[in-house]
């Protein structure tokens, strides 16, 4: 990666709100950057240890209302007589509560998921988050069910010479959710490559082969979920803070489709994918808003997914790299080359 | 008594068509390994097309079916004709991505054709019950039940007596030795999908006139053919039967004894624990899923 | 890059100074409806009263010389996807007023965003008592709240024989049907009727079967639904197979229509109340107003007993309309000081607003009337 034009390209992000202060397009790049956040986690396992987890929305409504939860307080009875209740805690408090709750949730569905592979994980996967969508609906007096949980307080800031400031102007969360976004970037970076990401991208490649050579495939695919868990936590506990209303269809499939359809259109696998899958398909409903009908768009979702998939498979991102390295290898080079061979085949 | 004798007569009913439904799941994946994420679109384009035909053009219900079963198959040939032929789709991560794109595409299709209200199918049935006792079973359950079962036994009879269904078993178990002795394998491919859609198209016609046609049933029925089919065994004919029946049973069962909330959630709770204490499902031979 | 950047910049500022506006424009009005989802027919037969109103009015030259063009966004049955549809509507759109969002669910939802962006929302259907008493003053209720509907239904009491002892409910688990289900037992506990059994059900449930197997041996004698046409509609025909005893009361003004194509058993009587009932528009408080609204309606080819909620989206864009004739002006604090005094004769009746909820930040509610009717064999009779 390189990491001169990463920092271009997050100055010039952190830039936009200054050059178009709009505040519909500021919230609408806020939550595709949501999103984008989202799929950096599910890369994280569907590209890097090439498990599809298709259950990824679970982690994102766990963490969305776990923040919820604490933040509002709740008071619920779990039946025999217990009850337990939570006053309201600081909204970071609760974001972070949200962060270790999903990891745990990703240990545990990792420690059980990967006992089986392929399509046996990914229904496991989908089971995980339907229970969850289920329970969100149904423990009202948790969850408040189908009514979803309203005025969630902003996420605060401190910043001197202005005290705490609750950011809730679009500007605001649109750089709130830039900055958890490149944290959450660079920790998949490093992540990958670290020792561990080795080992992973070798489990991928041939998890026989991998084993065989020592590597503790348990260990290291419960550690890709936990770490994957908790990113797609705090993009739903930065959801649950920033649209501050959520509702038990953030567990719905359509979301982990979409998280799926970003990653695989930007590249699985790669760093820079999910982010340009992202902005591709987070912005995608607004460009066409207005121009087609919403279910004519999710058509051309669909078929776009297809193309990629039948012809760039690998994706956006490498096949821009591929372009780049061919428009940037001098066409001359090969044939100097083979000249020299030739003459250096002559001389012999 | 009488109580769980009406559950039992319930659970049968619905038990009838998610056996349909899962036959059809696990036989285009037995044969084929395609985890089909279209099959409740196919299922849902079944209980439009049996809409279409009752409420528009004034057909009688019974060739409805009919009509839904052929353009499921149809629709379904031409799904595999168009995509899954190609080579360089070996990954099964691929192909399962390739059907979610294609769910999204058929399920705004339908969206787009017949708007986001529900649809009520008329059937010629009375709504007065069928009584027997305390229990009541209305006529239109009852007949969804008796073409459910009549499909099933066909469908039993076809796998088992006829040179068809001896090819699609050969396939089923191996693959390159059934190409071998001199089976087509890829005109089974294709009348594999299409009658394992025509079976979801079938179950959604059966499904509808019980209760509503809408755009979005696919996304749940979906979820429960997979269901079913891991409760029986990933691949197991015989064995989605009786997951489907079973699966039935749970939520029956289990909504009016336990919660009628979570209806639908108990379901995936059985997936969990059966793929933890027995991952090749309850009535497969032991295969390999790790 | 530099270079790029700029003819970014460029672009960008383009656009912006691309959009002028025109005295001819229109003058938008927001719709919030579901028109996909759970209760998209509902959602949808609202959006149809909403076109026909504004058809008629430009037909009669407009609003203050512009023509109407409402923005009709989708909420999805959802409340997320209302708060959404309201950001849209007013970020985007520029609306300076909303008519929306059906359920209470999503009217709640979208209530903060109104005082955020400082736009007035006419709410034409939500009936839950919390959105009028939250203390939001963008809030504009044209619907009758469930305590309104539950004394409007105490008054027929007395019709029903044999006599109502027991009641059990069945509602759905949202605002709604929870908050109806609450108002409709204080009203029958005043009046010395017996609670019975009470059972909720998630919004998108279309097997029914098990709540009602739980409700059969409870020895009560009525059951009150509240949930939209779809669940309605399941519920009574699923309730008629199972043989349930109790007579069922439909709440909240939906009516499930298509039981009058396929009516459920033979001599099976179920009650609804309804705000508006088509079947009888000469009894309505200004006959010549809904006979006029129901010849539209038909005109237009659209389903006759959608009529009963399409008239709230008529009424709504009609309120608002008075609104903006009488602000003489788009601007949304001009339309809602308007709107308190508004006097509109719409299909249900009289308009007006009076204050409810919190001093100093009171929303405004309307006292709306109330029909029953019956429907037996697939017929309909005013009660």
């Amino acid at each position: 990666m390189n990491w001169k034009f990463f920092g271009v390209f997050v100055v010039c992000l952190g830039l936009f709100p200054l050059v178009w202060p709009d505040p519909y397009i500021l919230s609408v790049m806020g939550s595709a950057g949501i999103m984008i956040i989202a799929a950096i986690s599910l890369n994280l396992l569907l590209g890097y240890t090439g498990q599809l987890s298709l259950g990824h929305a679970a982690f994102f409504g766990i963490g969305a209302y776990t923040s919820a939860l604490m933040s509002l307080g709740f008071n619920v009875d779990l039946g025999f007589g217990i009850t337990v209740q939570v006053d309201p805690k600081p909204v970071w408090a609760a974001f972070a509560t949200a962060i270790v709750v999903t990891a745990f949730f990703g240990w545990l569905v990792g420690k059980l998921a990967f006992k089986v592979r392929g399509a046996y994980f990914v229904v496991i996967t989908i089971s995980f988050a339907q229970v969850m969508r289920m329970i969100s609906l149904n423990w009202t007096d948790l969850t408040e069910g189908p009514m979803g949980m309203i005025s969630i307080p902003p996420l605060s800031l401190w910043l001197p010479g202005e005290g705490v400031v609750n950011l809730t102007s679009k500007a605001e969360i649109y750089w709130l959710v830039l900055a958890v976004g490149v944290i959450a970037y660079l920790l998949v970076a490093m992540l990958v490559k670290s020792r561990q990401g080795r080992a992973m991208i070798a489990l991928r490649e041939n998890e026989t082969l991998a084993t065989s050579v020592g590597i503790p495939v348990t260990y290291f695919l419960a550690l890709a979920a936990v770490i994957s868990a908790a990113i797609a936590g705090a993009a739903g506990g930065l959801y649950a803070h920033t649209v501050r209303i959520i509702d038990p269809d953030v567990f719905l499939f359509i979301y982990t489709v979409t998280m799926v359809i970003m990653v695989v259109a930007g590249g699985k696998g790669t760093l820079g994918g999910p982010v340009v899958g992202g902005l591709i398909f987070g912005l995608m409903p607004e460009l066409l808003r207005g121009v087609v009908q919403p279910e004519v768009q999710w058509v051309i979702y669909g078929i776009t997914m297809i193309l990629i998939l039948l012809f760039l498979p690998r994706g956006l991102v490498p096949a821009i790299y591929d372009f780049i390295a061919w428009v940037r290898t001098p066409i001359a080079i090969p044939v100097r080359e083979s000249k020299r061979a030739l003459s250096a085949g002559a001389k012999s | 008594m009488q109580e769980i004798l009406q559950h039992t007569v319930n659970a049968m009913v619905l038990g009838s068509t998610y056996a349909l439904l899962g036959i059809g799941l696990t036989i285009i994946f037995g044969i084929m390994r395609v985890v089909n994420f279209a099959h409740g679109e196919l299922y849902t384009l079944g209980a439009y097309v049996a809409y279409g035909m009752v409420a528009l053009l004034n057909l009688d219900f019974f060739s409805s079916i009919l009509v839904a079963a052929t353009v499921g198959m149809l629709i379904g040939a031409l799904i595999e004709f168009a995509f899954l032929r190609r080579k360089d789709l070996k990954n099964i991560d691929e192909v399962m991505l390739i059907m979610i794109g294609i769910m999204i595409i058929m399920q705004n299709l339908e969206l787009m054709v017949w708007g986001g209200v529900a649809k009520i199918i008329p059937t010629p049935f009375s709504q007065d019950p069928i009584s027997f006792g305390d229990v009541s079973i209305s006529p239109t359950r009852l007949f969804v039940f008796s073409i459910a079962a009549i499909l099933l036994f066909i469908f039993y009879l076809g796998i088992e007596r006829t040179r068809f269904g001896l090819a699609i078993r050969a396939t089923f178990q191996d693959q390159d030795a059934a190409r071998i002795v001199g089976v087509n394998v890829k005109a089974i491919y294709t009348l594999t999908f299409a009658l394992g859609s025509a079976m979801a198209a079938v179950a959604g016609a059966l499904l509808a006139p019980m209760f509503v046609a809408t755009p979005l049933m696919g996304d749940l029925a979906s979820l429960k053919a997979f269901a079913i089919v891991i409760l029986g065994g990933l691949g197991s004919l015989g064995g989605a039967a009786i997951g489907g029946f079973l699966l039935a049973f749970i939520e029956e069962f289990g909504a009016s004894y336990i919660s009628s909330a979570y209806r639908d959630a108990f379901g995936f709770l059985v997936i969990i624990i059966v793929m933890l204490f027995r991952p090749q499902g309850l009535f497969a031979a032991k295969e390999r899923v790790g | 890059m530099a270079m790029s950047k700029r003819l970014l910049t460029s672009l960008l500022f383009g656009t912006l100074a691309a959009t002028p506006v025109w005295a001819a424009d229109p003058i938008k009005i927001g719709v919030s409806q579901p028109l996909t989802g759970a209760v998209a027919a509902s959602g949808n037969y609202v959006t149809n009263g909403a076109k026909i109103a504004a058809a008629k009015i430009n037909e009669n030259g407009g609003l203050l010389g512009r023509q109407v063009e409402l923005v009709i966004e989708d909420n999805k049955s959802n409340p997320r996807e209302a708060v959404n549809a309201a950001e849209k509507l007013i970020l985007s759109d520029k609306v300076p007023v909303i008519m929306g969002a059906w359920s209470s669910t999503y009217t709640l939802a979208t209530m903060p965003k109104l005082e955020e962006y400082g736009v007035p929302m006419v709410v034409e259907t939500s009936s839950s008592s919390k959105i009028t008493k939250a203390g939001n003053p963008w809030i504009f209720r044209i619907a009758p709240t469930s305590a309104m509907e539950a004394q409007a239904f105490a008054k027929t009491l007395d019709s029903f024989n044999p006599p109502i002892k027991k009641v059990d409910f069945l509602s759905v688990n949202n605002d709604w049907g929870l908050g109806a289900s609450q108002e409709f037992e204080k009203m029958f506990k005043e009046h010395g009727i017996e609670i019975g059994r009470k059972e909720t059900v998630a919004p998108a449930t279309v097997d029914l079967s098990a709540q009602l197997s739980a409700l059969k041996d409870t020895g009560s004698d009525t059951l009150i639904m509240t949930s939209g046409v779809e669940q309605l509609t399941l519920g009574i025909r699923q309730a008629a197979e199972q043989q349930l005893p109790q007579r069922i009361v439909t709440t909240g003004g939906s009516f499930p229509e298509p039981l009058l194509e396929s009516p459920g058993p033979k001599g099976y009587t179920s009650s609804h109340l309804l705000f508006f009932s088509p079947w009888t528009p000469e009894s309505a408080v200004h006959p010549e107003i809904a006979g006029a609204f129901v010849d539209a309606w038909n005109e237009e080819g659209y389903s006759f007993p959608g009529l009963s909620e399409g008239f709230r989206g008529y009424d709504g864009i009609m309120t608002i309309a008075a609104a903006i004739e009488g602000a003489g002006s788009t601007e949304s604090e001009a339309i809602r000081a308007a709107l308190w005094d508004v006097q509109v004769k719409g299909v249900n009746g009289d308009i007006s607003f009076f204050k409810d909820g919190p001093e100093g930040k009171e929303s405004a509610q309307n006292e709306p009337n109330v029909y029953v009717v019956q429907l037996k064999d697939g017929e309909v009779t005013a009660q």
